[in-house]
């Protein structure tokens, strides 16, 4: 176990430095800088060089580059050109809404579609599967910002059950989480269907059936827990696809998390905060695949690694 | 017992949605509780509330600041935190005497030293700081009297001086590393702030030792949210959670002016869109072409499509709002450039574009006349594009419209590597025309060359005496209108709806709140 673990912690140190490449890259590749930005239609030449010296934007790009992760290394994100906060500070300020939207999405997300997938393989080929299955598909596929806006009418501007946009606690994140938890219920939903459907026609399940387990037992306790492998590798999976989705989220539910906070900062060029960000993402979205591949061995003590 | 785990779960998410529903009704009883709080809607928080480091004012970092001349509703420059001024010899001095009783938000008084300081903070660090022009010096000559002594002249000080960027703010709250300000700022304008929800809010409450115009303030506290989606701005203004709606998208006004209980206030914006090309291209050397292209423009047309007709035509260089707008030029470019096709496609056959191919397009020398337009991802721009792409087809000019994001606009142009763009500026001074558009190396977007123009420009900067500069600024703009370098095109209305107030102005010339005037309906 103990080799594993430092492997992959190895793979995952090498995968964060090969992300830290690509966005450095990506962001210097894209045309617009933020000196431009920072002064405005109003800058003299003068102003644009001796800003692009203050900002070290004038040293070679590997220079800038080595000199950001000698500093992301040590925790120094580095500071926004553009607020003046640090991009530490900025995201401090601003995981909580996201981990809490991300979070909640997971839980609507993963028991919806665990519940839709398992009904479909029970009820197979009837008409309760058939219409569990489109419901997945509009999950799926409906774009996030009309799910938001169809919800928002419904329940916060014609039922004023939920606010319309704003962060003021847990009740108001039930709307965005359900909006970003759709699609990743419809995902989950095919899958668990599909696993399910391959767990029902082992062996054993009818060996239980003869033996006289109740279908509750049956579905739960040997179909689901053997079939729920491959769903929680797709949960797992999902976190990078909730990561994206939230800024589509956060932007129409007008929530100040991590998502909202990345438009921005592309919008006017901000390179520490856009590279801080993408980093910090890409380092979440690493950690928790990780840690769901620990969560194997748990769920079926047959998976040892070694 | 797995049935019984089920239960107890099930039980557990209902409790959790229970108590969160108690926290909501806290929240939505916040507002109830506090009745004189205003909520101002808007799109996007600024970049930062420091305004020696910001390159946006808005509403939501503008009253923070109270500026040292302001502009009446006439458009006349006159005194505020500055009560008078002197200007010594040729100029390059002057004397301004401050009046005695304006107050920081940290309490401390708003003197020649602390002025001071603030200049001296805005020349090293505000992207803005070729606004108060090149500085030599900065003498406090009294507690209340300070003088400021130019490298040159520089006329244009006095209108920017109007203007939030060159507003004093107080140094001494800066910590060691001169840093800080955006956390705790303290200007001296009407509103003090209160507390920064980064991402989703400010808050702030009137500054009782602002010059409230013997009243006091008709309201308690003022909260600007920044709802970035246009339709849960709108929805939330509907629902009565917002009071104030800036920049009311045009497709929603007809709907808002249903509502007996909103109020729609539109203000001519000072910030002119103008169709302008690289005039640095082969293809738009002949004035014969640029004066053709002009003529094929309907204003109208572009503000009634794209716009709601919530705009005014503009045809001249300069919008009304503006220090040197002159309404003989208007009028002039208004009788030279209305649309007349006929003219404009025999403007282009005697500039040598008389042959065209089976697509209508017009050619010269084997070569069609087809550009690339530059557009930004605004809606509004686009349709915009989309019919003067109609319009220029119809003299067998081609366009192609390149959406493209403002960042990389801004960037690009400069380098000259466009061909057309629809672009816009703001400033309330006719220097504008020289530092941005056709001064001598600062035509950024049109690359205009024109040495004659260059020195009016450069003289009008220069010359103290308003008159005398309105003249220079005339004369530029005669030149301009029959040189055809780009095509101004309209400004558009500012629409802000309002609920549940007494009073509510804004200012017909800066497009900003007017706090003094607001009082909420008790």
């Amino acid at each position: 176990m103990s080799s594993y673990l430092f492997k992959r912690i190895f793979t995952m140190i090498i995968t964060i430095f090969g992300v830290s490449v690509l966005v450095f890259m990506i962001i210097h590749l894209i045309p617009g800088n933020p000196v431009n930005h920072i002064l405005g239609d109003y800058a003299t030449e003068e102003s644009i060089k001796e800003l692009e010296m203050r900002l070290g934007l004038d040293r070679p790009i590997l220079v800038q580059y080595f000199s950001y992760m000698f500093q992301a290394i040590q925790g120094d994100l580095g500071t926004s050109y553009i607020t003046g906060y640090t991009v530490v500070e900025e995201i401090l300020n601003r995981i909580p809404i996201t981990a809490q939207l991300a979070l909640y999405s997971i839980i609507f997300g993963s028991i919806t579609g665990i519940i839709i997938g398992v009904v479909a393989a029970v009820k197979k080929n009837t008409i309760y599967d058939q219409l569990a299955m489109v419901l997945a598909l509009i999950g799926i596929s409906a774009p996030g910002f009309w799910i938001a806006l169809f919800l928002i009418l419904l329940f916060s501007y014609q039922l004023s059950i939920f606010p319309i946009s704003g962060y003021s606690g847990f009740y108001s994140l039930i709307l965005p989480s359900i909006t970003l938890g759709l699609g990743t219920a419809g995902s989950i939903a095919r899958m668990t269907r599909s696993s399910m459907l391959d767990v029902i026609k082992q062996d054993y399940i009818r060996t239980a059936k003869a033996k006289g387990a109740g279908s509750y037992r049956l579905i739960f306790r040997h179909s689901l827990q053997n079939a729920i492998i491959p769903v929680v590798t797709l949960i797992g999976m999902q976190f990078g696809y909730l990561m994206a989705g939230a800024v589509v989220t956060e932007t129409v539910f007008a929530l100040p998390g991590l998502g909202s906070l990345i438009v921005s900062a592309i919008s006017t060029r901000d390179i520490p905060t856009v590279q801080g960000l993408l980093l910090f993402m890409a380092a979440m979205i690493i950690i928790v695949n990780f840690v769901v591949d620990l969560l194997y061995t748990k769920l079926d003590p047959r998976i040892q690694y070694e | 017992m797995y049935r019984k785990r089920f239960i107890v779960f099930m039980m557990l998410i209902v409790f959790v949605l229970i108590v969160s529903g108690c926290n909501r009704s806290k929240d939505s009883d916040a507002k109830k509780g506090n009745d004189r709080e205003v909520v101002v809607g808007l799109v996007s928080e600024p970049d930062s509330v420091d305004i020696h480091r910001t390159s946006s004012t808005g509403e939501a970092n503008i009253p923070l600041y109270d500026t040292l001349l302001k502009l009446d509703n006439d458009g006349n420059i006159v005194p505020n935190l500055i009560t008078d001024y002197e200007v010594i010899g040729d100029g390059k001095e002057v004397i301004f005497n401050l009046k005695e009783d304006a107050v920081f938000h940290s309490g401390k008084p708003v003197n020649a030293e602390a002025v001071k300081l603030s200049f001296e903070r805005l020349v090293s660090s505000s992207p803005f700081s070729t606004n108060a022009g090149d500085i030599d010096s900065i003498e406090v000559l009294s507690d209340y009297s300070f003088k400021i002594t130019w490298k040159n002249q520089f006329a244009p000080f006095f209108i920017n001086a109007t203007t939030p960027f060159l507003a004093p703010l107080d140094v001494s709250v800066l910590n060691g590393e001169g840093e800080g300000f955006e956390k705790e700022p303290s200007g001296s304008g009407p509103l003090k702030l209160v507390k920064i929800n980064r991402g989703d809010s400010l808050v702030y409450e009137p500054y009782k030792d602002f010059n409230w115009e013997g009243q006091k303030p008709g309201f308690d506290s003022v909260k600007f949210r920044f709802i970035p989606d246009e339709e849960t701005r709108i929805l939330e203004f509907k629902k009565g959670n917002v009071d104030v709606l800036l920049n009311v998208p045009y497709q929603y006004i007809e709907d808002l002016e249903k509502d007996s209980e909103v109020t729609i206030k539109r203000v001519q914006s000072d910030t002119l869109s103008y169709l302008g090309w690289n005039n640095k291209q082969p293809i738009f050397q002949d004035v014969k072409v640029r004066q053709a292209l002009a003529l094929a423009i309907d204003r109208e047309s572009i503000i009634d499509n794209t716009l709601n007709g919530e705009a005014q035509a503009v045809f001249g260089p300069l919008p009304k709002t503006v220090f040197g707008y002159s309404e003989k030029i208007e009028t002039m470019a208004r009788d030279k450039y209305t649309r007349d096709i006929e003219a404009a496609k025999k403007l282009l056959a005697e500039a040598g574009w008389n042959e065209t191919n089976k697509d209508g397009v017009v050619m010269k020398d084997g070569k069609e006349f087809s550009v690339e337009l530059w557009v930004d991802d605004d809606p509004a721009n686009q349709r915009a594009a989309q019919v003067i792409q109609n319009q220029l087809m119809e003299i067998g000019v081609k366009i192609n419209i390149a959406v493209k994001e403002s960042a990389t606009i801004i960037e690009q142009t400069p380098k000259g590597v466009h061909e057309m763009l629809l672009w816009s500026y703001g400033w309330p001074d006719a220097d504008v025309l020289n530092f941005l558009l056709f001064g001598k190396d600062k035509s950024k977007r049109l690359h205009y060359e024109n040495e004659k123009i260059y020195s009016i420009l450069d003289k009008a900067a220069i010359e103290m005496d308003q008159e005398a500069r309105s003249k220079l600024y005339e004369e530029a703009q005669e030149m301009l209108v029959e040189e055809s370098p780009f095509i101004p095109l309209y400004v558009k209305e500012n629409v802000t709806a309002i609920r549940n107030f007494e009073s509510f102005e804004i200012h017909p010339i800066n497009n900003t709140i007017e706090w003094t005037s607001v009082k909420v309906k008790e």
